[in-house]
């Protein structure tokens, strides 16, 4: 019941920006779950060649999310942007068992990033329509995402296709960013 | 007498042909783009028939219910002959197009559904040519066909080459080796190299695209190379794409300012700083022109410009707001396009250069001026244009005002158009009916 000062300001004061980054690994669905975020609204932008960035009005906030990667090489030009980010939404294929401890070590090299320090993590299992398919308790364990300290953390389950569980983890990261 | 007839009602057909595509304009861009460019061509049969008739007037005003098929059942003679007459120019095109379709050999029309298949899913389009035996299951073969990417959707190739999958990744390399980057600058090269394919959205595809870009790059430059290592093209190309969407990107706000770009390549060169002078150069190429779009084949307008009447930058004022803004015009086959920059595929507008008048004109804000006008008495004149959100809407301007560069570039454009300019009675006609319908009304 409760609202908090900066939820009272952001009603008055009006949207609150927030820049969200998104990782994981190859074909984990991250182009997915950006795409059926926007759904619905009406693209009227005409398309830029680069990288996928959308921003996504949910609760008062205005997410810009960016689907950034790649080797470490170029971990260097991204540093620029961590340092306006607020959350970092790491999705994994929980169906893919081979690539989990891939997953883990590409989650905690990122996590490592000291401009990073302060930001908050979504975790997305997607593909949970998947047969076979890990639950976000294993993920957890699989992830070691115990041992992670001075971090807030949250693990959801998600099937991008069918939209399912998106906007819980957005609920989680605006209420969140909202504190 | 009757064939003259026949003809007649044929033109006017047309000529409602061309209003019709003419007013689906904003639905539909490239089938827009031709129809506006045949304008020229329809009213040129118009007026040739037109001169034979005795009152183009009259048969405007009986045409439409003549024309309509259900009226030609009524038995009337000279009605049947028509409608035989008409059977036959149907059955006769119809033979005209399964003659062509005849010559086409089986594997021709195999390779047209291959092309198909692989616009809608490229896995199953390579693996049905590889099938049919049209390409080798070799990466080169396939590169060389993306490569030539003939009838070839451009989403679809850059999607394939983006998969990470062994094999489409040694298709990405032999494709890229396919380019010829020799004394290319940087940015020049990957403008080259992102027209041949779209680029995909993915952080991860990209990162594999420019680490091969970056390669072959630094291959054809030989000795002239300015990067001690491929790495340290490959972390600035990806960097000018991360530029490019940050400037460029409607959903990214914030726009890195030079001094930032400057600050995120810091150290790529080895550690080192690349040189300053370098970074500029890019930052204002990619500011100034995003990376195009690539068009996909067998749809560009470019042979239309291959050879023009005349070209260059002009100051055009907007029909409503008369703000001035620098495009680049093309003059060819009686019609006048512009464009935002000079590499463009797709006009931001076109101007059929029927029924107006070209005069010279002084305006407070610039020189050397130079005005198109509607002539006859048309309110507006016919043109089309893009409007922000890439929908073609018809122009609203009832002059086009232009500044030309020099006072010989305006006589010489101001020649030149006036040279292009052909006259339509039927535009006059239309005009005068229009404005008597309005009179009319009034009273």
């Amino acid at each position: 019941m409760g609202l908090t000062l900066s939820n009272i300001l952001s009603r008055i004061f009006g949207k609150k920006q927030m820049q969200i980054l998104m990782v994981g690994l190859d074909s984990a669905g991250k182009t997915t779950i950006l795409y059926k975020l926007k759904l619905g609204e009406i693209v009227t932008t005409v398309p830029t060649i680069g990288f996928n960035v959308e921003t996504v009005e949910y609760k008062n906030i205005c997410f810009t999310v960016w689907d950034v990667g790649g080797q470490d090489k170029i971990r260097l030009l991204w540093r620029h942007y961590f340092q306006n980010t607020q959350g970092l939404i790491f999705v994994v294929d929980s169906s893919d068992h081979e690539r989990t401890e891939e997953a883990k070590k590409e989650l905690h090299n990122m996590l490592q990033e000291e401009e990073l320090r302060d930001v908050v993590l979504l975790i997305l299992a997607n593909k949970q329509d998947l047969p076979n398919v890990m639950s976000a308790g294993e993920l957890t364990e699989k992830l070691h995402l115990n041992e992670l300290r001075n971090r807030k953390w949250f693990i959801q389950a998600t099937c991008a296709k069918q939209g399912n569980g998106l906007y819980e983890g957005l609920d989680w990261l605006s209420n969140e960013l909202a504190k | 007498m009757l064939l003259v007839g026949i003809e007649d009602k044929k033109s006017i057909v047309r000529c409602t042909d061309v209003k019709m595509q003419y007013n689906t304009v904003g639905r539909e861009r490239k089938g827009s783009v031709t129809s506006v460019a045949n304008v020229s061509s329809w009213f040129f049969s118009l007026r040739r028939v037109g001169k034979k008739s005795k009152s183009p007037q009259k048969f405007i005003a009986s045409s439409r219910s003549d024309w309509d098929l259900s009226t030609l059942t009524k038995t009337t003679p000279t009605k049947w002959a028509l409608k035989d007459e008409l059977c036959e120019v149907v059955s006769e095109m119809e033979s005209l197009d399964s003659g062509e379709e005849g010559k086409n050999s089986n594997k021709a029309k195999m390779m047209s559904i291959g092309r198909k298949k692989f616009n809608m899913d490229p896995k199953k389009g390579i693996e049905y040519l590889i099938e049919k035996d049209l390409i080798q299951n070799t990466s080169e073969s396939v590169a060389q066909f993306l490569y030539k990417g003939e009838g070839l959707n451009k989403t679809a190739i850059g999607d394939y080459l983006g998969e990470k999958n062994e094999f489409n990744e040694k298709v990405l390399q032999a494709f890229v080796d396919l380019h010829d980057f020799t004394d290319l600058i940087l940015v020049q090269a990957l403008r080259q190299f992102l027209w041949s394919f779209r680029l995909p959205g993915e952080a991860q595809k990209i990162d594999r695209m420019m680490e091969c870009f970056a390669k072959r790059y630094c291959d054809c430059q030989g000795e002239n190379n300015i990067f001690e290592n491929s790495d340290t093209c490959y972390v600035l190309s990806f960097a000018i794409i991360m530029l490019n969407t940050s400037l460029h990107n409607p959903s990214v706000k914030e726009k890195p300012s030079i001094e930032q770009f400057i600050t995120m390549n810091r150290g790529i060169n080895m550690g080192q700083d690349l040189p300053r002078e370098l970074l500029v150069g890019l930052y204002e190429s990619i500011k100034a022109e995003p990376f195009k779009i690539p068009e996909d084949d067998g749809n560009d307008l470019m042979h239309t410009f291959f050879n023009p009447d005349k070209e260059g930058w002009l100051w055009k004022q907007g029909g409503r707001y008369k703000s001035w803004k620098r495009r680049w015009f093309i003059l060819n086959d009686n019609c006048l396009y512009y464009f935002e920059y000079t590499t463009d595929k797709e006009p931001r507008g076109i101007i059929p250069l029927e029924n107006i008048s070209v005069r010279e004109c002084t305006d407070r804000q610039k020189q050397h001026c130079f005005e198109l006008y509607a002539s006859g008495g048309a309110d507006f004149i016919k043109a089309c244009k893009t409007d922000s959100e890439g929908k073609v809407v018809e122009g609203k301007h009832t002059v086009y005002r232009m500044s030309a560069s020099s006072e010989e570039e305006k006589i010489d454009w101001m020649e030149r158009l006036s040279r292009s300019i052909s006259h339509n009675p039927f535009y006059d006609m239309l005009a005068s009916r229009k404005r008597k319908a309005q009179h009319n009304a009034k009273n």
